[in-house]
């Protein structure tokens, strides 16, 4: 769907002719990252100080630094891949506008990534991070569909907590065969979708929409930004969110306006309303980052069927099918589901994915909100 | 504005004490050559003593702890890991040196026959010995699998001062030439680590230093329980890095760093020892969970980067890191080199396709070798890592709600440790 297009970073099929990276082919993918500080706006009109990433695939290298100043976007930039593609990640340390007393390195952890080397792993204690004014490059040869998501992991429950999270998943090989391809008993056609490759159509789906689960502390952003002790054990989360959001900005669709903290950039651009016509099934991507505990997610009205857990088909190795159709999801951090919802069959109208841990419907000291969204299901 | 007084500083120094640990571990492990296994008591006849001790956290606080023991060595915590046999007649007698009574419960087993006379009571869960009291336990375990045991007396309070441990019980046919954890080729395994998590929450255990169990009526700390400590086997992060029995861990004997050679499969036995759930992250590469709670499950599957460990359940995972796929030859070989054992032949002689960062740009951990191949060591500005003695490919394994990877607010530390893929021909033990 087009909603989710506009969220997401454009993966621009860039032919490397960049200078970073060896031994490119045209259709690699360069992706390319400023990390830093910035501000968000939370759903009670409070302005929150963050550390995160933000997108500039489409600039030349050279104007990242000055462009990244205050950038910083909650959620992260959404990152997309195919299998098959080799993701080339290129990240660049913009420094702290507002903590010049700071000089932290950042990485990218791409959560799950399979068989991993530390080079790549985004570890500080265990490989290498970047500086300030620095860029780093990553590489990864894609080769297992699903749903992963990123983070920084430098000073991780600082940066983590500080907004440092994003959406990352993989669409699969299948989605590529050739028109008329038999799937078992299924019909693959061009255009069809599919979380993972299933051979059966089984997990087909019409639209998708990544869904992470988050929350932050404020008090913790407020002695950030104000250069006092951080308060780790004590860190207690008031503002559930769902892709850097509480309800009713979770449904707002489209980014929301830009802030004149950060200088009137867009830091808030992933929506989380959800939108289907009828009939559709309806792919959520949901993962788990927030660093203090675990969230159940609730869909009242319409069943989740969960095909997928930690980017893997959830099939036994002897094909034995380990979907389970549920009302409800339970994640901790650094988990990720695929949840297929079938709206086949369900009454047009406005229905809602939402927290059970009730006391997460907030925003602060705002009651009703946090941890909830809208799925919009339209007459056909 | 003080500036010194944010939370770098503290950082800085605990970073200082995560190296050093992470030195001496390593220098420890080198030079022995046997297959690791997990450290603990092995037999059907266990004795163990319930007394309490002190441990002193990598922040500096000192923990007041209950924990149980062997009756001819320190008190420990967690607990000794007792291994034994599917249908071996299993016999725990418990001996305690607390100031209350105390019991030990163990879920999963069935038919537990309790044994004691004068110095032991019938408590609600177990039956329990009084101070100086000795009571015995006996169970003939249906089942292999990875257990836990803990006391029955007063959990809230008991088990939360450490009076907790791991029971392994081995499959009847068990070969120690060919490990499996169950009867199924499935679960076989070529290393086997121990994952038991646990948390403390430091003003409880203050309270029973100086006042009992009974200190804690009236307070709501343990209905508000707000732990300050996340541990794996016992340690908080760095000293999980640090090999078995140092003897400056008097009480916390086990070790968490985990190591196996590339394309071995590690037997990953986590435990939810405490009251929260954690969600364990086992960075390099997904997991296939073969077991719950003691019962095999492979025929039912599943792989999971991140092992969801609920309080009172086991897990066991298979892990295997082959670094397959990745697009460029790991070992950093040129094309015309020797394969290594099991490498994957696609990638060998391909160049990582990226200009790596040059050096004055970029941040070091205490554990890269310098070099992005597996095995190969270089030279880094001086004071940069250090750690890493084989050149193996070090990997994260931690709590993913990432708050607990602190020791009381001073990070890194906490419910973390590593994995290292180490060359081939490295020994392990």
């Amino acid at each position: 769907m087009s909603r989710t297009n506009k969220s997401v970073l454009s993966v621009a099929l860039v032919a490397c002719f960049l200078g970073l990276a060896i031994g490119s082919r045209a259709d690699d993918v360069v992706v390319r990252l400023s990390g830093g500080d910035g501000y968000m706006k939370l759903a009670d009109g409070r302005i929150l100080y963050i550390f995160s990433f933000a997108d500039f695939s489409n600039l030349p290298p050279e104007e990242v630094m000055s462009a990244g100043l205050l950038a910083a976007s909650a959620p992260a930039p959404t990152i997309i891949a195919d299998e098959g593609d080799r993701v080339f990640l290129h990240l660049t340390n913009v420094g702290m506008v507002m903590r010049p007393d700071l000089f932290d390195p950042h990485s990218v952890h791409w959560h799950g990534f399979p068989n991993a080397a530390p080079i790549f792993d985004g570890l500080p204690d265990t490989s290498i991070s970047i500086n300030m004014g620095g860029t780093l490059s990553y590489f990864y040869n894609v080769v297992e569909p699903g749903t992963y998501m990123y983070h920084c992991h430098v000073e991780a429950t600082e940066h983590m907590q500080m907004g440092m999270l994003g959406n990352l998943y993989v669409r699969p090989a299948q989605n590529k065969s050739p028109d008329g391809t038999l799937l078992g008993g299924f019909v693959h056609h061009t255009g069809f979708k599919y979380a993972y490759n299933d051979g059966d159509g089984s997990t087909f789906y019409d639209v998708e929409f990544p869904i992470q689960i988050g929350s932050f502390d404020a008090a913790f952003h407020d002695a950030s930004e104000s250069t006092q002790p951080l308060p780790f054990a004590l860190m207690r989360d008031d503002y559930p969110l769902l892709n850097g959001r509480g309800y009713p900005d979770t449904a707002v669709p489209g980014a929301l306006p830009a802030l004149a903290e950060n200088g009137g950039k867009v830091s808030q651009g992933v929506s989380s309303l959800i939108e289907a016509t009828q009939g559709e099934k309806i792919l959520l991507r949901i993962s788990n980052l927030n660093v203090t505990r675990f969230y159940t997610l609730a869909s009242l009205g319409i069943p989740m069927k969960v095909v997928g857990q930690d980017a893997r088909l959830l099939r036994a190795p002897s094909g034995l099918n380990l979907y389970r159709t549920t009302n409800s999801v339970t994640l901790g951090g650094g988990e990720s589901k695929d949840a297929i919802l079938d709206t086949s069959g369900v009454q047009p109208g406005r229905y809602f994915l939402y927290t059970t841990n009730l006391n997460y419907l907030s925003n602060g000291t705002e009651d009703f909100g946090g941890m909830m969204t809208e799925i919009i299901i339209h007459a056909q | 504005m003080n500036f010194e007084t944010d939370g770098k500083i503290m950082k800085h120094s605990a970073r200082f004490v995560f190296r050093i640990a992470a030195l001496l571990a390593t220098g420890l492990y080198a030079g022995r050559a046997t297959r690791a296994d997990i450290n603990g008591l092995e037999g059907s006849d266990f004795r163990l003593t319930a007394s309490a001790g002190t441990i002193v956290m990598p922040d500096g606080l000192s923990v007041h702890v209950w924990g149980f023991g062997p009756t001819d060595g320190n008190m420990q915590y967690p607990g000794p890991t007792l291994i034994t046999t599917q249908g071996q007649l299993t016999q725990i007698t418990l001996l305690n040196e607390l100031p209350e009574p105390t019991s030990m419960v163990f879920p999963g087993m069935v038919n537990v026959v309790a044994d004691g006379g004068v110095g032991t009571q019938q408590g609600l869960l177990a039956l329990e010995a009084l101070p100086g009291g000795t009571v015995s336990y006996s169970f003939t375990p249906r089942q292999p699998g990875t257990y836990l045991y803990y006391s029955g007396t007063r959990p809230d309070v008991q088990v939360e001062m450490g009076l907790l441990g791991a029971l392994i019980v081995r499959p009847m046919d068990f070969d120690p030439l060919a490990p499996r954890a169950y009867q199924d080729n499935e679960t076989a395994y070529d290393q086997e680590y121990l994952f038991l998590l646990s948390e403390m929450d430091p003003r409880i255990h203050e309270v029973v230093l100086r006042l009992g169990s009974a200190g804690l009526d009236g307070l709501d700390y343990l209905t508000d329980h707000q732990p300050q400590y996340w541990f794996i086997n016992g340690r908080v992060g760095p000293d999980t890095f640090l090999p078995n029995n140092v003897p400056w861990l008097k009480h916390q004997p086990y070790g968490a760093m985990a190591r196996t050679h590339p394309g071995e499969r590690m037997l990953m036995r986590v435990v939810g020892g405490g009251r929260d759930v954690h969600p364990f992250h086992h960075h390099g590469n997904h997991a296939r969970v073969i077991a719950k709670n003691g019962r095999l499950g492979t025929s039912a599957s599943y792989e999971v980067f991140t092992i969801q460990t609920a309080p009172g359940e086991t897990i066991d995972a298979i892990w295997t890191w082959t670094g397959q796929r990745l697009g460029w030859d790991a070992y950093g070989h040129a094309p015309g080199d020797p394969l290594e054992p099991g490498e994957y032949a696609p990638d060998h002689g391909k160049p990582i396709p990226v200009n790596l960062t040059e050096l004055q740009d970029l941040a070091f951990g205490g554990f890269y070798s310098g070099d992005p191949f597996l095995g190969s060591l270089k030279s880094l500005p001086p004071g940069e890592g250090g750690l890493n003695q084989n050149g193996g490919f070090h990997f994260m394994w931690h709590s993913h709600t990432e708050k607990e990877l602190v020791n009381n607010d001073i990070a890194p530390g906490g419910m973390m440790t590593m994995c290292i893929v180490e060359p081939h021909g490295v020994p392990i033990d």
